[in-house]
């Protein structure tokens, strides 16, 4: 069976991958058509109300009128520059089309189309892994090494945790918002192949298993004094545009999918490293990580990490 | 609100093939009725959504208006699936349609009704499978969980077909059978006819909200048997259906305001239980529903108390059965901070109202008896009396000063102040933290210290109220001992500075009591908050708080106040102030500088040989 249509704009109609926000938005500037409906598209989210929005004629009219302009199709490239301003475009025009009820929302992200990228990465962090590795090996120790060893790893991953460490007072442990910024920069500024290591390194025994789940410091970057209801959280995250694009895009990469016999067999492992970062919510209100020192209780999707852990073989089909 | 007819799913999925003649049904859609005598009619939006606001008219689905049979009224040719599959960001194309439903037939084809599901259609780039390449799984069960919700205290009725249409249309040769197990004694039938699940009473949420059984399907071909079990879950959705209640009738708590008269402050709380559940998202709209009202027209009592509500969930087992019901706080919180001279006394009433129960104890009524006491402003029945060391350096710490429980006080602030005595010995002051309830006596002039003339000098300290004015005052007496000693030349200010134990204790420095630095030795085991250091008084320095005294001079305790670096293993304190941990000895240079270190240099003792040639 062959493997799933890449989404690479092959339809002359498609999806125009190549444009990202910021220069649709530019390409729509230049059109005076375009850039008053933009405007007015804008103003009438200003308001917030999905509904109050629909209901206005002028509005719907933008509306239409912007779904054959360059802004539609754009999309945003992860890490790019100006990303946060990249996202803000794509959000004006797709808070207009969302609906509000939609549990799951697609990416502003381009999807990942070049998998033979991420093969290679994987297959560089193999190679930096002890073959048949012995029960003593400890996978998160060795991580923690090739990072000390790389001056940029090393450089962010001791600015994170000294942050997300540092007390404020009795009563606050740690600045959050410091901490998770700390944290996105290490994810969003290291390569995978030093990041990946770190989160889904595998391990056999306790102390591996916590010293993984210290990773992103879960005292400052993830518990709370009580745990917050996760709709709520999720509302919180959504209305950050940053955070939202990364839950989208960790939902979209990350939706468990049963037509495994129609995708090839190399897309569930792999679908899941395009994500921004490994740690999709890393530094976002919704921040994931594991819930125990446990050797196998995995929070994010287990069938990637253990894909990444013991460095399976994987298989390209053509 | 007007529940009406509702789905037991919000979603469902099927497969859509290539070239699937026109007729085949997909999929069965049932719904649940929420009175007698209601007919389900379904229909159709005229919209195809294939991803976020791309839609297209449908042309190829269609749904039974009475029996919500989805079925293809046209076939999908690889055009169509082109077509569809534009702008679809998943890895598969998927195609959503909603199914509307009413209690009437529908008049025009209106898309705004409230209660509709959402079936996704996945688009396969391939023509229908044959059934001998099908697994049992995939002839007997779609990928989705058979997982539903039902209404409690609802008509029964039928709610799923295990039989999968699409299946049966394709397969007809093959003998596809199902049984629903563990279903005894609970109210679920299997008809094997119709291969229909039905309810067969109004269920009750609050004697049972989860039902676990299990479907098992047997595909028989020929002489091959195959059999395939999956879970078939059953929600209850709840219904305010139950009045709020008190735990052992307690409707009645007292609460006191006496030293803590702090804005913000709970006196008291009173438990109300409600068998229902509570949804804590939004919370908002939860808050609503559940109200607590303070009932007076009183505007001060208004003013100065509130009530905070709290909800969490409870369990409780009616009948070995979990079941989730709410535990609502209402806390008497203090709204703005409470006058030491204020002093009264009365029942506060607050009305909690369940407002989505209907039935006539929906509310009840809680009662706080508030006594508000006064406090009095006054010094313990003692004067106080310290001796200083005439070798003392400045900024050494004598003593405390606080009113009658003042350790206990919350939200009143004392001040404290020395009203100056008329000789011109004048040798301490007194100094208070922001947060601080005591005050803190301190060496101001050490020049003093060295007259002759000063032995006993007598203050007035006096403490006051900033709300309300109030003030008490008493005697200090400060008395001067000791004989002056010489002192050491060429020693640091600060006793932070020496590294070693004797020269620590020959030398002098700011904050010190008697004269002489004090060492404090520690364990020595690792990087450890009991660290050897030298200091002006173990009894202040280091203890992990930069008090007051010791943070308007950096000299005095640089191990609790350092802002600077610290060189070696080292832990930082709170606020990233001062050295909370550290490896060996730590020393600090004022205003640079701080170095924990391990000590190599051995100092030299006098052995028997030594002491001979001596």
């Amino acid at each position: 069976l062959a493997g799933p249509p890449s989404p690479g704009g092959q339809d002359p109609h498609g999806w125009r991958g190549a444009v990202d926000c910021v220069r649709a938005n530019e390409l729509c500037a230049a059109e005076p058509g375009c850039s008053s409906r933009y405007r007015t598209l804008r103003q009438c989210l200003a308001g917030r109300d999905r509904n109050t929005m629909l209901a206005n004629k002028e509005c719907q009219a933008a509306l239409e009128v912007l779904q054959e302009s360059p802004l539609y199709d754009c999309r945003c490239k992860r890490g790019m520059k100006k990303e946060l301003q990249c996202l803000q475009i794509y959000w004006s025009i797709h808070l207009g089309l969302a609906e509000g009820e939609e549990f799951y929302e697609a990416s502003p992200y381009e999807p990942a189309t070049s998998r033979l990228s991420d093969i290679f990465r994987l297959a560089s962090i193999f190679s930096g892994m002890e073959p048949a590795a012995t029960s003593k090996s400890n996978h998160c120790l060795d991580a923690a090494k090739a990072c000390n060893l790389n001056d940029n790893c090393k450089r962010l991953r001791s600015g994170y945790i000294s942050t997300c460490s540092r007390e404020l007072s009795a009563a606050e442990r740690c600045s959050r918002r410091k901490c998770h910024k700390a944290l996105r920069q290490f994810f969003d500024r290291v390569p995978g192949e030093y990041t990946y290591r770190l989160l889904f390194c595998s391990c056999r025994d306790q102390a591996c298993a916590e010293r993984r789940r210290q990773t992103i410091v879960p005292s400052c970057s993830y518990e709370d004094k009580e745990k917050p209801n996760c709709l709520d959280l999720r509302s919180t995250c959504r209305a950050d545009h940053l955070c939202r694009s990364r839950l989208a895009d960790f939902h979209t990469n990350c939706q468990a999918s049963f037509h495994k016999a129609l995708s090839s067999p190399a897309v569930p492992p792999l679908i899941l490293l395009p994500s921004p970062s490994p740690h999709p919510g890393a530094g976002f209100d919704m921040t994931p990580n594991y819930v125990d020192a446990s050797t196998t209780s995995i929070t994010i999707s287990p069938n990637a990490i253990q894909a990444f852990g013991n460095g399976t073989d994987v298989n390209l089909s053509p | 609100a007007a529940f009406g007819l509702y789905f037991p799913r919000k979603e469902y999925s099927e497969n859509v093939y290539i070239d699937q003649p026109a007729g085949t049904p997909l999929l069965h859609i049932h719904a649940l009725k929420d009175s007698h005598g209601e007919v389900a009619h379904f229909h159709l939006c005229q919209n195809l959504v294939i991803s976020r606001a791309r839609s297209h008219e449908n042309h190829w689905f269609q749904i039974r208006e009475k029996t919500g049979l989805l079925h293809l009224s046209k076939s999908l040719d690889r055009e169509d699936f082109n077509m569809l599959s534009v702008g679809n960001l998943m890895q598969l194309s998927k195609v959503m349609l909603y199914v509307f439903l009413s209690p009437h037939p529908f008049q025009e084809k209106e898309c705004d009704s409230a209660t509709r599901t959402t079936v996704f259609l996945s688009l396969i780039n391939a023509s229908a499978p044959v059934c001998s390449s099908l697994t049992a799984r995939q002839l007997c069960f779609t990928e989705m969980d058979l997982s539903f919700h039902i209404k409690e205290n609802k008509p029964p009725g039928t709610f799923h077909q295990l039989q999968l249409p699409s299946v049966h249309h394709l397969c007809q040769n093959l003998s596809i059978s199902y049984k629903l197990l563990a279903a005894e004694g609970l109210p679920f039938r299997y008809n094997e006819n119709t291969t229909g699940v039905s309810v067969t009473q109004r269920l009750d949420r609050e004697e049972r909200e989860r039902y676990e059984l299990i479907t098992k399907c047997t595909v028989r071909d020929g002489f091959r048997e195959m059999q395939v079990e999956v879970p078939f879950l059953v929600n209850v959705l709840d219904e305010d259906d139950s009045p709020p209640f008190l735990p052992n009738g307690t409707d009645t708590a007292d609460a006191v305001v006496e030293f803590n008269r702090k804005e913000g402050t709970v006196l008291a709380t009173l438990t109300v239980y409600d068998a229902d559940t509570t949804p804590i998202y939004p919370l908002e709209s939860s808050r609503k529903k559940y109200t607590g009202i303070i009932i007076t027209d009183d505007p001060w009592i208004s003013e100065t108390f509130r009530v905070e509500h709290v909800f969490d969930e409870i369990h409780f087992s009616p009948n070995g059965s979990q079941v989730r019901g709410t535990r609502h706080e209402y806390k008497l919180v203090l709204n703005k901070s409470i006058s030491v001279t204020d002093h009264r006394s009365f029942q506060l009433d607050v009305l909690v109202n369940d407002t989505e129960f209907h039935g006539p104890e929906r509310s009840v009524m809680l009662h706080f008896n508030v006594s508000i006491l006064p406090v009095s402003i006054q010094f313990p029945n003692m004067t106080y009396q310290f001796s200083v060391n005439r070798n003392a350096e400045r900024f050494a710490q004598i003593g405390k000063i606080c009113i009658e429980n003042c350790m206990k006080f919350r939200g009143v602030n004392i001040t404290y102040k020395l009203l100056s005595p008329n000789i011109s010995c004048y040798p301490v002051s007194i100094l208070q933290g922001r947060e601080d309830k005591y005050g803190s006596l301190y060496v101001n002039d050490s020049s003093v210290l060295s007259r002759p003339e000063c032995k006993e000098i007598q203050y007035t300290i006096q403490a006051t109220d900033k709300q309300s004015r109030k003030h008490a005052k008493t005697l200090l007496t400060i008395v001067l001992e000791g004989t002056l000693l010489k002192k050491e030349e060429d020693c640091p200010d600060s006793c932070a500075q020496s590294k070693h134990h004797a020269e620590c204790e020959e030398c002098g420095g700011l904050g010190v009591l008697t004269g002489r630095c004090q060492w404090r030795q520690g364990s020595g085991k690792g990087i450890t908050t009991n660290y050897s250091t030298c200091t002006p008084s173990i009894k202040t320095c280091p203890d992990g708080i930069c008090d007051v005294v010791e943070s308007k001079e950096p000299s005095v305790c640089p191990q609790d106040c350092t802002s600077g670096n610290i060189i070696g293993g080292h832990g930082k304190g709170t606020g990233n102030l001062g050295i909370k941990s550290g490896h060996g000895i730590c020393y600090c240079f004022p205003k640079q500088n701080c170095y924990c270190e391990k000590d190599d240099i051995k100092e030299q003792l006098c052995d028997d040989m030594c002491k001979t040639v001596i």
